[in-house]
């Protein structure tokens, strides 16, 4: 099972929720809102139509009897037709026109719907005049020799389905953002679950491996996920912990062996001058690899505990000037060189007070001493520079060895990492885990370490910083 | 007379190896394979020093320590699987002087076996000093009550007393007493230091929890007040 790249420009799932709610609202809110319209304007229409219809009758009986009894002027019987402001009455009677309107004309009524009155029958049709729709009905009077024309300005009719067209777009709109905002919400709270699960990952990478997530056994599928997740991260404690007991067990039972043969040896050594020569080389060799096995042993079991979490720090506050100082004594004694390595110890650094595990310190000096006798091409020229700043206190181990590449300078702090310029075995060959318990230690101190090309372009400088004591650099 | 080590370690090998070194080293040996036969071998008497491997079937190296910590002062070295303080603080309270870590080097015991039978008194300020309402008889070795019965205290206890009441109202440091008692260097665990003080308390303070005789200096060492 493998996660895809990534594909630029691809909404996120967050993203993609709000945009499918939006969408669902705008679609359900169209599809209600043009139901809604188109069924009023029909509504509307027909309504209209009935009325004008009606209003025609009306008015075209009243001519028809009024034209009939001979009235003074036709004129004034059309103008007196009840018209509102948005109707308008025309009359043809004998090829003369009358209107009620000035702005409405015989001009106006299209010839299809003359051609239908002037064949006798009762029409209506909806034609554009010059401004707005009008509705017209022809209603013919062949008693009288006329036709009688209404027509209804349909003008506010069309403002008020576009009212409610705006309207209703409006909701659409308004029911958009809602969607949004649902969608929103709703992304929150199944993101929320996907989110635990990314701070709880996250916290795993960085090495807390008690995280685990609550599970909720109301939600078959989020629980189902928070199972998994935790049963996952399980077997990779328990994988952990199995290989981290692995080495420390294996560690373990090599003590009772070395201490047997550390012993034995011993007596060996004490009685080496009754020994015929070539058996006295045969004990000095094997004297030269026990203490190695010992040293690789030792190494194995305080990484083993520093991994298990299970060294503590024993804190004293010492002087750093005598700290380093005696650091240095002790890891000289084990050191195949004669000399003590020269110290540059700066005045502020000789009185600065640290909060320290000593002996930590004392494992991180004689190891980067160690390794700059072993891999710096001999221990001659290796010099430790000691100084303090208000950031901390450095202690420097320079040598004049063939120096590091700087790809190699991380890799270097790896367990059982050799260097290429490291090919060649001395006769005190290191455990390979000596520059990884420095790292250990110094980051269990609050301190940094770092390699540094050596001056002048000769060797390098393995720089360990440590925090002062907080009562020193007050 | 040589002094008469009893090594108590359950791995027989060991055990004979460490015989061998000793041996070599000019001290006589005494074996045990366990807590039981220890606790056993010791009450027949004539036992100068006590090395116990923390790890034993049966009766545990605590136990052991504590047994044997009941009727006698004898130097005890543990030897422990671990320097974590859970192990270390546990062996001390249980009465152990000083421990070792497995894998040891030889040598390295012999010189903890050499500090804690050294001899204390030889070349001590014989002046007997007052504690609170107690006196501390250096040359005799004893520690008195007022009504004139012994304080029962270990050989390391005694000596850890001693080292302070030569110089009353003074600060000693941790490194001082790790030197001078248990022959260490710069790097000697302080906690050695500390548990003894508090064992000692427990016998020479009206109130161990209040100390009035044997002061904590923090951070640099302690003080005796007499």
């Amino acid at each position: 099972m493998t996660i895809g790249p990534e594909r630029p420009g691809r909404l996120g799932l967050r993203a993609r929720l709000i945009a499918a709610f939006a969408l669902g609202a705008l679609s359900l809110s169209v599809l209600m809102g043009g139901l809604a319209y188109f069924t009023a304007r029909h509504t509307l229409i027909v309504e209209q139509q009935g009325a004008a219809l009606r209003q025609a009758y009306a008015n075209a009986a009243l001519l028809r009897n009024a034209l009939g009894a001979s009235v003074p002027s036709i004129d004034a019987q059309v103008t007196s037709l009840d018209t509102s402001r948005s109707t308008a009455s025309l009359l043809n009677n004998d090829g003369r026109w009358f209107s009620t309107s000035l702005s409405i004309s015989r001009s106006n009524i299209p010839s299809s719907l003359r051609r239908e009155v002037r064949q006798g029958h009762v029409a209506t049709v909806t034609a554009p005049t010059s401004s707005s729709p009008h509705l017209m009905v022809g209603v013919p009077l062949p008693a009288v020799r006329s036709s009688y024309y209404l027509v209804v300005d349909l003008s506010d009719l069309d403002h008020t389905l576009r009212v409610l067209l705006a309207a209703l777009a409006a909701a659409a709109a308004i029911s958009t953002v809602l969607g949004a905002l649902v969608g929103l919400l709703a992304s929150r709270r199944t993101m929320r679950p996907l989110t635990e699960v990314s701070v709880a990952a996250a916290a795993i990478a960085v090495g807390d491996l008690t995280t685990r997530l609550p599970v909720d056994r109301r939600d078959p599928d989020l629980g189902a996920l928070s199972t998994s997740f935790n049963t996952m991260v399980d077997k990779l404690e328990d994988r952990i912990e199995r290989d981290a007991r692995f080495t420390s067990d294996v560690s373990h039972e090599l003590r009772s062996p070395l201490t047997t043969l550390a012993a034995s040896l011993e007596v060996l050594e004490s009685t080496r001058s009754e020994l015929p020569e070539r058996a006295e080389q045969a004990v000095d060799l094997m004297a030269g690899d026990l203490r190695r096995f010992q040293r690789m042993v030792a190494d194995l079991l305080e990484i083993s505990r520093l991994d298990a979490g299970s060294s503590d720090l024993l804190l004293d506050e010492v002087v750093a000037g005598e700290l380093v100082r005696q650091c240095v004594s002790a890891a000289s004694q084990s050191l195949p060189a004669t000399e003590q390595p020269p110290m540059h110890i700066s005045a502020r650094a000789d009185a600065a007070v640290l909060l320290v595990d000593k002996r930590r310190v004392e494992r991180i000096i004689a190891n980067l001493l160690e390794n700059a006798s072993l891999y710096a091409g001999g221990a001659t020229d290796v010099t430790v520079a000691i100084t303090a700043d208000d950031h901390g206190l450095e202690i420097a181990v320079n040598d004049a060895g063939p120096g590091i590449e700087a790809d190699d300078r991380h890799r270097i702090f790896e367990r059982f990492y050799r260097g290429v310029t490291s090919g060649r075995r001395g006769t005190t060959d290191g455990s390979g885990l000596g520059l990884a318990l420095v790292a250990e230690h110094v980051r269990r101190l609050g301190g940094d370490v770092r390699i540094e090309a050596g001056r002048e372009g000769v060797g390098s400088s393995f720089i360990v910083t440590l925090p002062l004591s907080q009562e020193s650099s007050a | 007379m040589p002094d008469r080590i009893l090594i108590v370690e359950d791995d027989e090998r060991i055990r004979s190896s460490m015989r061998l070194s000793f041996e070599g080293e000019g001290y006589e040996v005494a074996e045990a394979a366990s807590g039981e036969a220890a606790l056993d071998r010791f009450a027949v008497g004539g036992i100068d020093l006590v090395l116990v491997d923390l790890m034993l079937p049966g009766i545990d190296g605590f136990e052991c320590c504590r047994a044997i910590r009941r009727g006698s002062a004898v130097p005890i070295i543990m030897v422990t699987a671990r320097s974590d303080t859970h192990d270390v603080v546990a062996g001390l309270e249980a009465g152990a002087d000083d421990y070792v870590t497995k894998p040891f080097v030889p040598k390295e015991l012999a010189a903890r076996m050499r500090a804690l039978l050294r001899r204390s008194r030889s070349d001590e300020d014989a002046a007997m000093v007052t504690i609170g309402d107690m006196q501390l008889l250096p040359d005799e070795g004893v520690l008195r009550h007022p009504d004139g019965s012994e304080v029962h205290c270990t050989r390391t206890e005694f000596r850890l007393l001693c080292e302070m009441a030569a110089t009353p109202n003074k600060v000693v440091t941790r490194e001082h007493l790790l030197e001078r008692i248990w022959g260490y260097g710069y790097f000697g665990d302080g906690r050695l230091v500390d548990v003894h003080v508090r064992r000692l308390r427990t016998k020479i303070e009206p109130d161990p929890a209040l100390p009035r005789h044997l002061v904590t200096v923090r951070g640099i060492g302690f003080k005796l007040v007499p």
